[in-house]
């Protein structure tokens, strides 16, 4: 009897054992930079999301109508702003057919290639938020466009108040959006966005390192100590690289001091996007990005 | 058929967690409070019905939310939530749980299944922050929600996993 009973607890060890083996095995293979998920990755994700985009939009509604009626206060001001924001605009847009008129113009007489020309001609697909993640160091979000939509890894995702996050993953229906909040210097599977300031694009230059979930922001390192960067910037990607697109709003410059070997600035940006009850989101669609399949 | 009861009834509070309660949160507590209520049925599972279908439930719906949720990494919700269910139910393997014992081994197991996923992301670099202020962040706030999760709906899981249990051993009567 009591070999029997040391023969199952040795059975439990060694299971617990082959578990622990292959959970190890499984993380470190899914840390990898994974290109495609497997064909039951792709279906398992696909028919649970079919079935919550039905409940997260008239949800995400009724909600919405009471937060409504809360707002009716504010609509004055709002309105007033808007108004005067639009007059603004009727001047800008002024200019800039001017000015894209020159533009095109001066590309003509350099010969700019198809590809170049195209180069920062993006495209805004609007997709809906259908799930959030309920693990607090995983806050990924399901979208309803997949790779039948033309969605690919790596696409920047907004609203229409900043950037919100990238694409880490696609299924045929749908794409799981990772937040810039898990944005992490030594994190192996989010990489850094380089940015700079709205209106000063080429004489500003930093990088977004990662995010301090204590203190509810981003840490902009490698600013030059000669960058005029100051308090109340807006911070902009500067889509040096062409991996992630330019001219998206991240937030605003909060503090900037001296980083730690005294050689370069370090800055905390305020993000301009917030996190909770998301409904509709943009994918940034780079037209470049096709052209060197063909 | 009881047993495709309790998939069925698991299935329907995993797509509500992702898609439901996100509205149901206040704005700005998105990532204090977060809903683990399948994870809690899995405890319920290994305390009424027995450790090997806790192993199952938990294994299978942690692969679930592993799949579904795929930012990072695959495997830590399989893992933790198989374990903590299978190592409750061994505790409970003889005896039946009292209201106040099962709303603590719930605490208990919540408090267990957050602090391991701390670990788990720590270890491979995903989050840097401290435990201390993780527990009072998010651990803490979400335990009370899943204990009051459990409080509620105590007796209809506990009917559920008991009438589950009984079918079975019918079964094997048979």
């Amino acid at each position: 009897m009591i070999e029997l009973f040391k023969l199952m607890r040795n059975k439990l060890v060694f299971m617990l054992m082959i578990g622990f083996i292959l959970f190890i095995a499984v993380i470190g293979y899914s840390l990898s930079d994974r290109k495609k998920l497997t064909m039951p990755e792709n279906f398992i994700k696909d028919s649970v999301i079919y079935v919550q985009q039905w409940i997260y939009k008239p949800a995400g509604f009724i909600a919405g109508l009471f937060e409504d009626i809360r707002g009716l206060r504010e609509i004055y001001e709002e309105n007033e702003q808007l108004r005067l924001t639009a007059a603004a605009y009727t001047r800008d847009k002024i200019d800039y057919n001017f000015i894209k008129k020159e533009n095109e113009r001066l590309q003509q007489a350099l010969s700019f290639t198809e590809r170049q020309k195209a180069l920062y001609n993006y495209n805004y697909l609007i997709a809906q938020v259908i799930s959030v993640s309920n693990d607090a160091n995983n806050r990924s979000m399901n979208i309803n466009l997949g790779s039948l939509n033309g969605i690919k890894k790596d696409m920047a995702v907004t609203t229409v108040d900043g950037l919100i996050g990238l694409v880490s993953s696609v299924t045929p229906l749908t794409a799981t959006v990772t937040p810039i909040t898990e944005l992490n210097e030594i994190s192996p599977t989010f990489n850094s966005i380089a940015v700079t300031i709205m209106g000063r694009e080429n004489e500003s230059f930093g990088i977004l390192s990662s995010y301090n979930s204590e203190i509810d922001r981003i840490t902009m390192t490698k600013i030059d100590e000669n960058d005029p960067m100051t308090v109340g910037d807006t911070v902009i990607t500067s889509g040096l690289g062409n991996v992630y697109p330019r001219g998206l709003v991240v937030g605003t410059v909060e503090s900037k001091k001296v980083g730690d070997y005294g050689l370069t600035y370090v800055a905390s940006v305020k993000l301009a996007a917030s996190f909770d009850h998301l409904t509709e989101v943009f994918v940034v669609q780079q037209a470049e990005l096709e052209e060197p399949q063909q | 058929m009881s047993m495709n009861r309790i998939i069925l009834i698991m299935l329907l509070l995993f797509v509500m967690e992702g898609s439901l309660l996100p509205w149901l949160i206040p704005s700005g507590y998105g990532g204090r409070i977060i809903p683990h209520f399948v994870f809690v049925v899995v405890i319920f599972a290994s305390m009424y019905s027995g450790r090997h279908r806790a192993l199952m439930l938990g294994a299978g719906f942690g692969l679930l939310q592993d799949i579904v949720y795929y930012g990072h990494m695959l495997g830590p919700h399989t893992f933790m939530m198989g374990l903590i269910g299978y190592l409750a139910g061994i505790l409970f393997e003889r005896r039946r749980a009292t209201l106040l014992m099962a709303l603590s081994i719930v605490g208990m197991a919540c408090l267990l299944y957050d602090t391991a996923l701390y670990f788990i992301y720590r270890i491979f670099r995903i989050t840097n922050e401290t435990y201390a202020w993780a527990v009072l962040e998010y651990i803490l706030p979400s335990l009370f929600l899943q204990v009051a999760f459990a409080l509620t709906f105590y007796v209809p899981l506990r009917r559920l996993f008991e009438a589950g249990l009984q079918g079975n051993a019918d079964q094997e009567e048979e």
